[in-house]
């Protein structure tokens, strides 16, 4: 029994190694393809950095490189605001409906961004409130929201409500509960949320790209358009350091939140 | 913990609302508005600037019922997310297992993590380094050829498999991690407990590991699903001729027909499809649950 | 609205509005890699005028069309295909030209110029730039000698390895000049869907952007496709690809580019600059030259080419002549007839 489970724990490090490599091999040759001179992506290899340099005098890649970090941190600060906020309400009371107030937070999720993404497209361009960055910054306020509410109210979960009990019967006033109390008990939960936020605005393309006009893009809707309408090495550039960057940013991420659980 | 019943009396929706009201009064602007404009829209007649005003109209759904088209490329759409669904949980499931019952400590934590990574980079730049892979004379056949003695080649590129292959990619971290949550929550004495009573491994498997793990392996397929159906960047990039679906339709009809009323109704079927199969699906969930 | 999400929403709103267009700026809605967006053609044109040139594109004139209906005001230039003309006239996207503003004018084409397509009620609303076909290019690394048929296409040697162009309207009239009918009086529809449905299993993909087609060369994986004839030319002039035009027995069809100035442009001035740059023979030339372009509307920019160049000496030819049928404007049901039958067929295929 003991050789037949050391063969089974064998097969089954063999088979996530495998599922690793899926994972991993088209992105590490995408990468590699970056370093390739011919703009037709022939081979044999030829390396060269000349695709990173001509990203340097993009302008459009580069336009839109900042507006979606503009906009990731914007829905960042704002998503975490709000959704901080909406926890601590839902975590202190109970009422009638609060169930299906907590069910109102999974459309966003659930709903297929496509239909989300049009839907919006629709409703801005109708009532006047336009397409833009301004627009892709309400719908990625909206798209992140719930993940910063699920993540910080499962933080709170796990936070002594007799804490909050006993600073108010110590004259603490509710306003200094919350700040000396309960927000930095929740702070890795804040600052879990916070991140999701910024992934989620960050790597978002489907509501942006129904939203976004000529010269407000992001920078997702403008590597599609170049994918659409031609591409070359430089989108494979681009997309290296896109990956690098999200990828770094969740190892810090994994840093405030556990995703593989405390046991 | 349940409140007290002192702090429940003081926390009433009432109290609750200044705090809440600002992330709901945003989900009502930014989606709940958007969808009933859209519900609205769907309804309208032509809305071309030279057309007469627009009036409201059923035609938009009558002609999805008229023409087979709609209903194929539907069909075709829900087709392709059942696919990817069980191909995500048929390599996904294993991979969840693996991480829960089979690695510890720090190797578990370390490969949980790369995993789960591929999830948060940019989808699309994802679906896009497939193109390279699949491609013929690719880096991949070139590389596999210079080492292996018969000859091989990638030649996927444009086709069904792509698109399937791609969206597979994409959404297959989803299932490892709900299936991870469930199978990690199972307690590993049950298990030892019905192997030493005598059941086999697949027994303790089938019996007790399986329907355990089902709310995971299920809230993961359908988050899966719902994204998958309504997919329509994926099939542009990997399916070429074999691309068109519902989705792609639908885009369509937003950034080059010019037909949003049509748009909407054909959205706002999608979405009453993906509802209705989900509700189908709420009762198993229930149980298993 | 409560007390700190309103200067939030302020602060967000002062951040993301402070880009847009102003004047200075000539806005050119294009073909991607179409001569308008060439680095050399921008930068000259922003020396000359002082205005920049902010280019975005456009993937199939449908999109172009809708580019225009939804973003009213952004753009000062537009290239759309006179065949597509009226219908930006009737849905009331594009403005008469002062063509007297335009000093190259008279250099062009009279015919052209004249167009019935560009021009209504006596004013004119799109300045011809270029012409071309709408052929057959071929990898010469599939073929010894150059096929003459466009039925070469169907031919099930070639099955996955013929690539065309995801458009209604270029595959009707490909499967019109298939079966020997006019382009712009298809007559028997029903062969025309029977050609295509044949030809579908031999398309490896569509292509959209002239890019696609020349990655599928580099790559092997085409040997012959729809093409036009100034992106061949590119392929060959500017990226070394074996790529060749071939322009069938059966015909080939031709197109005419024009520039327009839609409604809401608030640089009009630079608009017409901007078009007077492209039809004029400095700029022709060097784009023909080292970039690879069709033939341009303008008489005396053909006339400024090396004599043996290619769309001097053999598009000018008779022979290719008599062989082209120039797209004439397609009607709304038309158009929507098309698109639903290549809807069916694409669906059907697979």
């Amino acid at each position: 029994m003991m050789r037949s489970s050391s063969l089974l724990s064998g097969l089954g490090r063999v088979y996530i190694g495998l599922v690793l490599v899926f994972l991993y091999l088209p992105l590490v040759i995408m990468a590699a393809m970056s370093f390739n001179a011919s703009p037709f992506y022939q081979l044999p290899f030829e390396g060269t950095t000349s695709w990173y340099a001509a990203l340097a005098s993009n302008e459009g890649l580069i336009a839109s490189t900042l507006n979606s970090l503009q906009i990731a941190v914007l829905t960042t600060l704002i998503a975490t605001t709000l959704g901080t906020a909406a926890s601590l309400a839902l975590f202190r009371s109970d009422f009638r409906g609060k169930r299906a107030l907590q069910a109102l937070l999974f459309p966003p999720i659930a709903i297929p961004w496509l239909i989300s993404g049009t839907a919006m497209l629709i409703f801005f361009f109708g009532t006047g409130i336009g397409r833009g960055l301004h627009a892709i910054l309400l719908g990625h306020v909206a798209l992140a929201l719930p993940y910063v509410i699920i993540v910080v109210s499962a933080r709170l979960q796990t936070f002594p409500r007799e804490l909050e009990d006993a600073a108010a019967s110590l004259g603490a006033s509710r306003w200094q509960t919350t700040r000396k109390v309960t927000l930095p008990a929740i702070a890795p939960g804040i600052v879990a949320g916070a991140l999701f936020a910024f992934a989620v605005s960050f790597d978002q393309f489907v509501v942006s790209y129904f939203l976004a006009t000529p010269g407000q893009t992001t920078l997702p809707v403008e590597i599609y358009a170049a994918i659409r309408k031609g591409f070359t090495p430089e989108i494979n550039a681009v997309s290296t350091i896109v990956i690098l960057f999200s990828m770094g940013l969740m190892l810090i991420v994994s840093r405030f939140f556990r995703f593989a659980g405390d046991r | 913990m349940t409140p007290s019943f002192k702090t429940r009396r003081r926390n009433g929706l009432l109290s609750a609302l200044p705090l809440l009201l600002p992330a709901y009064a945003w989900l009502t602007l930014a989606i709940f508005l958007p969808l009933s404009a859209m519900v609205y829209f769907s309804l309208l007649s032509d809305i071309a600037p030279n057309a007469p005003s627009p009036s409201l109209t059923i035609e938009n759904y009558a002609t999805f019922f008229s023409d087979p088209l709609y209903a194929t490329l539907l069909w075709r759409s829900l087709v392709l997310g059942l696919i990817v669904t069980l191909a995500c949980l048929v390599i996904g499931f294993p991979a969840a297992y693996v991480l829960a019952k089979i690695l510890k400590g720090r190797a578990r934590e370390a490969i949980f993590l790369l995993v789960i990574l591929p999830f948060w980079s940019n989808s699309l730049v994802r679906v896009f380094s497939w193109s390279m892979v699949l491609r013929e004379g690719g880096i991949l056949d070139t590389a596999l050829n210079a080492v292996l003695p018969f000859e091989v080649t990638f030649d996927l590129i444009y086709s069904y498999p792509a698109v399937v292959i791609g969206l597979v990619h994409s959404y297959l971290p989803y299932m490892v991690l709900t299936c991870y949550l469930t199978l990690q929550a199972i307690d590993d004495a049950l298990i030892e407990a019905a192997r030493s009573l005598g059941a086999s491994r697949l027994s303790a498997l089938r019996r007790i590991v399986l329907p355990l793990a089902m709310p995971g392996m299920l809230a993961g397929s359908a988050l899966i699903f719902i994204p998958v159906v309504g997919s329509f960047m994926e099939p542009r990039i990997l399916g070429g001729r074999n691309g068109t679906l519902f989705g792609t339709v639908i885009e369509d009809q937003f950034t080059a027909v010019y037909n949003w009323p049509l748009g909407a109704a054909l959205s706002f079927i999608l979405l009453a499809v993906v509802l209705v199969i989900l509700l189908a699906a709420a009762p198993v969930l229930r149980r298993t649950a | 609205m409560t007390k700190t999400m309103k200067p939030m929403l302020l602060c967000a709103g002062a951040l993301l509005l402070a880009t847009g267009a102003h004047a200075g700026e000539v806005h050119v809605l294009n073909w991607k890699g179409y001569g308008a967006d060439e680095p050399f053609a921008t930068k000259a044109f922003e020396e000359m005028t002082g205005d920049t040139v902010v280019n975005d594109f456009f993937n199939s004139e449908q999109e172009m069309l809708t580019k225009l209906r939804t973003n009213p005001g952004l753009y000062d230039v537009v290239m759309i295909n006179a065949a597509f003309m009226r219908q930006a006239l009737e849905e009331n996207l594009v403005q008469p030209i002062d063509t007297a503003k335009i000093s190259n004018y008279g250099d062009l084409d009279p015919d052209q110029a004249a167009s019935a397509m560009l021009n209504e009620d006596g004013k004119t609303y799109g300045v011809p730039w270029t012409w071309g076909l709408t052929t057959i290019a071929i990898n010469d690394k599939a073929f010894d000698t150059a096929p003459t048929s466009i039925r070469e296409m169907w031919k099930p040697e070639h099955e996955g390895r013929v690539t065309i162009r995801d458009d209604a309207v270029e595959a009707i009239q490909l499967g019109a000049l298939a079966t020997g009918q006019n382009i712009n009086d298809i007559k028997d529809m029903s062969a025309v869907e029977t050609s295509l449905t044949e030809l579908l299993p031999n398309v490896r993909t569509f292509w959209s952007a002239e890019n696609d087609w020349n990655q599928m060369v580099a790559s092997n994986q085409i040997d012959l496709g729809t093409y036009w004839s100034g992106s061949a030319g590119r392929a060959k002039a500017q990226f070394n690809l074996p790529v060749s035009l071939a322009v069938p027995e059966e015909g080939a069809v031709g197109w005419l580019d024009s520039f327009a100035i839609p409604v809401g442009s608030d640089n009009v001035e630079g608009a017409e600059k901007f078009i007077n740059y492209m039809i004029s023979p400095e700029f022709y030339v060097e784009w023909d030259q080292t970039v690879g372009a069709p033939v341009s509307a303008s008489r005396r920019a053909v006339a400024a080419l090396p004599e043996d160049a290619f769309n001097r000496r053999v598009m000018g030819s008779p022979e290719i002549a008599e062989r082209v049928q120039f797209q004439q404007p397609i009607t709304d049901e038309q158009r929507e007839s098309y698109l639903k039958t290549w809807q069916k067929l694409k669906v059907g295929a697979n």
